[in-house]
């Protein structure tokens, strides 16, 4: 209830005092519908005979092709190389034959080189080498030699973010999958939480910080356990308030800190870096195990899915091979890679997994809000105002993208916008907010305001 | 053609939409419209149901006649109509309410564009219309019926259809004097308020301004349900009940204006129903506090010093007026806001 909320914003015996609670001003509360795959341990997901890779699994350039058609490949052979300092290398998830090299469509809807090989079914490895100590600088090199990217989803890589441009007290781990239905961070966390400690340490040590934060939402208690039993006294396990989108970055770091990100700013600019808890689990496993980022885990959800649950995929598995085993129901409507605030809707199963496929999702016409509500002019009610976790005025900044104004878009500050969707999620009007915000951005680039 | 639906993100949404928003404040209405014909008979209801249909209609006509997309099944023109019937005395004509809406939807809300885009409350602006236009039909109050009368008693003032109020013939029966007039006549008169009755409504009044009670029930259940904003009621209201007290300091009565200022008149339905409308009220919670401060003063300034008996109405129209000047100058600071030119963040 309305009241009520605003009444328990203290939290009595955080930290054996009188404490905020961790969280944000303003966002919304969808229906998690976790249960339908918490529940269900992580298992490898059975590998098919063919998957393409695409080389381009992160923000920045794509990988430049490393490899040639014909060429044998092993699990963790480089096929595509970091092509500048914001890129990834790419790696063989299978062993066996590189057959072709195929533009084919991402799961953003962008087209990239695909390396398709012919699975051998043996998965003969060939790691990194071994480490022969451990510095912040042995660290940085390793996460980059991994190809190791942001897997929250953003694929951001993380070597970036490990050589912030100012000096930086604080980590946070992003473990609050705030997103409705993903839910492998989770099960990460209960299955895996002295390796993500390993991760974490070791991540410390490449920035060079005394104390890390985990946070979690405090709708996953038992992560919250899980991790805190494995946790030594620098980290700490912080259970986060559950509200979207606490985990985004900005809001998570004011959710941890207090500390306020300034506009158009990093997380570095306050002494912070985030990273996700299945990037420090990346990072545990190239150090320690010296294995490159060529898996993860993903959730496969939603009520159209038979056999919903959490998979260790390998890159370039197609959504058509996830659809078939885990069941998808005839009269799926809608099939989202990523989450259903911010994933992307597949016009087909065409794409392939890559180190950002957090979850696949097929829904029905229940879970989805296409032609739930009908779209009409906007009522000037100010919910999405009055929700938005940026502070921004969106039904302005629609006005301003209709009027083509890019100044007064820019003055609006669109280009704060997360497009978190918690506008367009409230608007009783059903706006296409998000898309408005989108085309703000592209309206100011293009004016160049 | 896909076989999937392909669509911006986000994919879910919650289940609130416009038209569902206008039922919710039917809804709240629910308890002022009950009011109105337990103290006036069914010749409430009937100015209640003409008016919601004259409204309704309008805005589909208009649809038709300009060829734009149906839109009356957002319900809003309901709201309108019902808001200014319940504006409106019971010894009305017919037509009053009929002309009001139809003025109301025409010339307030879709020749602006429609939903939204109205610049004043549509209902608040046909009520000064109609003030002006029918000034003693507006202001003649008459008295609550008694149930106990038998059928012609209950019936009593569909007298009014057609003739307004002298269609009763018994001039008695009429009273131009509402509790509000009183308040200019010296604390001593004011102190002989029936305060209770004011908050019933078992008192002269038009339908919906009558029963206090009824409409504070609705107003609160629109704030539980998080339609309103809670700020706008209860400052106007504060601002109101502050006035009231220094006026009433001056006139040597510090507290005995405080209830008649709160309870007369149109303030409960104003400061709940008419003031709160989305697209006529600021867009931020400052802006809202502003916003109502406005209203309360002027409200205040009109009842105690003006030429009318009651300025709730005006109160709202010029605060409207003044609504996208608060919004230009009262905006939120986004997130991580920097000051430019000052040296950036630390």
């Amino acid at each position: 209830m309305f009241t009520l909320r605003a009444f328990t914003c203290y939290n009595i015996d955080v930290f054996g005092g009188i404490d905020l609670k961790f969280t944000f001003k303003r966002g919304i509360h969808p229906a998690g519908n976790k249960q339908i795959s918490k529940d269900v341990p992580l298992a490898v997901f059975p590998t098919p005979a063919v998957v393409s890779i695409p080389l381009s699994q992160h923000i920045g350039a794509p990988a430049a092709l490393a490899v040639a058609v014909g060429d044998e490949v092993k699990v963790g052979t480089l096929l595509g190389k970091s092509a500048s300092f914001v890129s990834a290398n790419v790696f063989s998830s299978v062993s066996g034959k590189v057959t072709s090299v195929v533009k084919k469509r991402t799961a953003i809807g962008t087209k990239c080189d695909h390396v398709v090989i012919e699975n051998d079914g043996r998965y003969e490895e060939v790691f990194l080498p071994a480490l022969s100590e451990i510095t912040a600088e042995t660290v940085k090199a390793r996460v980059a030699e991994a190809g190791i990217v942001g897997m929250g989803g953003a694929t951001f890589p993380t070597h970036v973010k490990l050589s912030p441009r100012t000096p930086v007290d604080v980590l946070i781990i992003n473990a609050a999958e705030c997103e409705p239905y993903i839910t492998c961070d989770y099960r990460l966390c209960l299955e895996k939480a002295k390796e993500i400690m390993e991760g974490v340490r070791y991540m410390m040590i490449a920035l060079g910080v005394d104390v890390a934060y985990i946070g979690v939402e405090d709708n996953k208690p038992d992560a919250v356990r899980a991790l805190s039993e494995v946790a030594p006294e620098n980290v700490r396990v912080l259970s986060l308030v559950t509200k979207y989108p606490q985990g985004a970055e900005k809001q998570l770091i004011y959710s941890v800190t207090r500390r306020v990100v300034p506009e158009g700013g990093l997380p570095a600019d306050v002494g912070v870096v985030v990273d996700n808890v299945h990037t420090a689990f990346a990072v545990y496993e190239a150090v320690a195990l010296n294995k490159p980022s060529y898996q993860r885990a993903m959730t496969v959800s939603g009520r159209m899915c038979e056999r919903p649950g959490n998979y260790f995929v390998r890159n370039g598995v197609s959504y058509e091979d996830i659809a078939s085993y885990a069941g998808m129901k005839e009269g799926t409507m809608k099939v989202i890679s990523g989450g259903p605030m911010m994933g992307f809707a597949q016009a087909d199963l065409a794409p392939s997994t890559g180190k950002g496929t957090s979850s696949l999702l097929f829904l029905n016409d229940d879970e989805i809000s296409d032609g739930d509500k009908p779209i009409s002019a906007c009522i000037n009610c100010a919910s999405c105002a009055s929700h938005c976790p940026m502070r921004l005025m969106p039904m302005f900044i629609e006005r301003a993208v209709e009027e083509e104004d890019a100044s007064k878009a820019k003055a609006l500050h669109a280009l704060s916008c997360l497009e978190c969707g918690c506008c367009a999620y409230v608007c009783p009007a059903s706006r296409p907010l998000v898309l408005s915000m989108r085309r703000a951005k592209k309206l100011i680039k293009e004016k160049g305001v | 053609m896909s076989q999937y639906i392909v669509s911006s993100s986000p994919h879910i949404a919650n289940k609130r939409t416009v038209s569902g928003i206008m039922l919710e404040v039917l809804i709240a209405l629910a308890p002022a419209v009950i009011a109105s014909v337990i103290f006036y008979g069914f010749y409430a209801l009937f100015l209640e149901i003409l008016s919601v249909g004259a409204a309704v209609g309008t805005e589909a006509l208009y649809n038709r006649v300009m060829k734009r997309d149906q839109t009356v099944k957002d319900c809003s023109a309901m709201v309108t109509g019902l808001l200014l019937a319940l504006n409106i005395p019971v010894s009305a004509p017919f037509y009053v309410p009929v002309i009001g809406s139809a003025f109301a939807i025409l010339f307030v809300k879709m020749l602006f564009g429609g939903i939204g885009k109205n610049f004043a409350n549509p209902a608040i602006t046909a009520r000064i219309f109609l003030l002006l236009a029918w000034a003693s039909v507006m202001t003649s109050f008459v008295k609550p019926i008694l149930w106990s009368g038998g059928a012609k008693e209950i019936f009593k003032y569909f007298a009014c259809i057609v003739k307004g109020p002298s269609g009763l013939g018994d001039v008695a029966a009429v009273t131009s004097a509402t509790p509000l007039a009183s308040l200019r006549e010296g604390a001593e008169k004011v102190k002989d308020l029936p305060l209770l009755a004011m908050f019933l409504g078992n008192t002269g009044g038009s339908l919906g301004e009558t029963s206090a009670l009824a409409v504070l029930l609705g107003g609160v259940y629109l704030i539980i349900r998080r339609i309103i904003d809670w700020r706008v009621p209860t400052v106007y209201l504060a601002t109101v009940a502050l006035f009231a007290m220094i006026y009433g300091a001056a006139k040597g009565a510090v507290g005995a204006y405080i209830l008649p200022s709160l309870l007369g008149g149109g303030l409960m339905l104003g400061a709940f129903f008419m003031a709160t409308d989305y697209a006529t009220s600021p867009n931020t919670k400052t802006g809202l506090v502003v916003y109502a401060v406005g209203l309360g003063l002027i409200t205040s300034l009109i009842r105690f010093f003006g030429n009318y008996p009651e300025g709730v109405s005006f109160a709202i129209l010029l605060m409207n007026i003044v609504t996208p000047f608060i919004d230009k100058f009262i905006r939120p600071r986004p997130f991580g806001f920097v000051k430019q030119g000052k040296g950036g963040a630390k």
